[in-house]
């Protein structure tokens, strides 16, 4: 094949799992979050309303593309692609398997986040551009907090690029190879404990999930940002979302939770072939157990969020990069 | 306590959530069961032959506070009471329950029937009854008024204080 022809196979597959992605976790998110108020969710459409997302993208796809008369033209245009592309992007480095994967950089971890940080552009592109008080503070508290929130992000994985000595994504899984004590896992989240918290707390704040969904915040901006958006601009906005929810956990299985591997059976043919399915079964419980917290916890304040990330997090994160590469020094001198 | 052990109970809280039925009553297909005393619109009561219990007194009428009771009535006592029509603007009424209350024959209620909305307003006009006779007074006095009934009057018949006090064995 022409390397040419492989990019766009490659590109064409991950658009699919991106919207594949979407629809399910839509779908998922309105189930997970109905059972645990004790509702039932979407049933209407198809058996379970499993076929809900599905007739919602119809939706989407049929509906008028309004913009505001007083909004900004190409801005309006131009930030829903601002914040779709990225989240897009970030898939290229996530490793399925030891085979598959859309790209395997040296610098996996390094580009995943640089990427993501482009999302806040967009994010606050799309506030300002539409011209509406909620979208602005939507778009305002976005940039404030995913700026914020980065820092710590970061500082909580350097712990495992010390442990693997690596940036590479495929690196990182295969160092987690093999049984401690001929029992445990080798997986990182166990030196990483800490960090493994940071990472998850601060991942949560970056995907704009509950309870760190201050630039949307249903109850007070509407829908934030996203306000004046309607038809599929609004979609690439929700699917964004989604989409960033899957690379967070995606990079979460990868560092701390042993990506494609199953425990003991790393030369296993059989559980190496496995390895995608393995790995989307980890991420998918990674997402259920942010839904879980999403259907759980109230929203907090957007100044006492700043505070914590400030003020608590990135200290803690900061003190715990310090403290781990002494004791790694340590342990391997 | 330990500092952050609530978040690890309110999650418990909602784990144990996801395993319990769902509370949701899916209405046009499943309906919760009313409570007895529940007041939707007024309903006429008929007797064993059919024929309404109503005797065209007209206090259910005079008692409506909103005025939505019209009755037209032919005949007079002597000869037999015809009701021509009983007229309830369902839409206008805010289910007091206070004709209910004051009808002496016991002829009327408040129904159960609680699914009132409807695209076509003249359908909020309901006609309960149409060129009926209405029950002699006589024949009805034979139950006994609600009001009365409800505050256990002495010397009542049946009343169960009278029958208590009434009995020398204690």
């Amino acid at each position: 094949m022409s390397p040419l022809l492989v990019i766009v196979l490659r590109t064409l597959a991950g658009l699919g799992l991106l919207l594949l992605n979407g629809v399910v976790l839509i779908y998922m998110l309105r189930k997970v979050l109905a059972h645990l108020h004790l509702r039932i969710g979407p049933n209407r459409v198809g058996p379970w309303g499993v076929f809900q997302t599905s007739m919602d993208v119809v939706k989407l796809l049929t509906k008028e593309d309004f913009r505001p008369a007083t909004a900004d033209k190409w801005l309006f245009r131009l930030a829903p692609l601002l914040i779709f592309v990225p989240s897009f992007m970030a898939y290229l480095v996530i490793g399925f398997s030891p085979t598959w994967h859309f790209a395997n950089l040296d610098t996996g971890v390094l580009f995943v986040f640089a990427v993501l940080s482009f999302v806040p552009i967009g994010i606050m592109m799309a506030g300002w551009a539409s011209n509406s008080k909620w979208s602005l503070i939507g778009g305002m508290r976005a940039a404030g907090q995913q700026i914020a929130y980065e820092v710590p992000l970061l500082l909580s994985v350097l712990g495992v690029v010390m442990l693997a000595g690596s940036l590479d994504l495929k690196v990182i899984v295969e160092s987690q190879a093999g049984l401690w004590l001929g029992f445990l896992p080798k997986w990182f989240i166990l030196p990483q404990f800490l960090g493994f918290w940071l990472f998850a707390i601060a991942a949560l704040a970056e995907s704009n999930q509950t309870p760190f969904d201050m630039s949307e915040a249903e109850s007070e901006l509407v829908t934030g940002f996203a306000n004046e958006y309607s038809g599929m601009r609004f979609g690439f906005m929700f699917l964004a979302e989604f989409s960033n929810l899957f690379v967070s956990c995606a990079v979460g299985t990868t560092l701390f939770f042993g990506g494609w591997l199953l425990p003991g059976l790393e030369h296993n043919a059989v559980a190496l072939a496995l390895g995608p399915i393995v790995f989307m079964v980890k991420v998918y419980l990674g997402i259920f157990c942010m839904m879980w917290i999403r259907g759980t916890l109230p929203r907090i304040r957007i100044d006492q969020m700043l505070s914590f990330a400030w003020k608590a997090l990135i200290p803690l994160s900061l003190a715990w990069v310090v403290i781990f590469a002494v004791i790694l020094k340590a342990v391997r001198a | 306590m330990i500092w952050g052990l609530g978040f690890f109970r309110a999650m418990g809280v909602t784990m144990r959530n996801m395993f319990r039925p769902t509370m949701t009553v899916q209405y046009p297909d499943e309906h919760l069961v009313i409570p007895e005393r529940a007041r939707w619109a007024l309903a006429h009561k008929f007797d064993e032959s059919g024929a309404p219990k109503c005797t065209a007194c007209l206090i259910c009428e005079r008692e409506c506070p909103d005025h939505i009771i019209h009755m037209t009535v032919s005949g007079d006592a002597a000869s037999g009471k015809h009701i021509d029509e009983y007229r309830y603007e369902l839409g206008a009424c805010m289910m007091c329950g206070l004709c209910v209350a004051a009808c002496p024959f016991d002829a009327i209620e408040m129904s159960h029937e609680y699914e009132l909305a409807t695209p076509d307003p003249d359908k909020l006009i309901r006609i309960l009854l149409r060129d009926v006779d209405a029950a002699s007074g006589k024949r009805a006095k034979e139950v006994a008024p609600v009001a009365a009934r409800e505050a256990g009057a002495p010397g009542e018949p049946g009343a169960p204080s009278a029958d208590g006090r009434g009995d020398g064995d204690a």
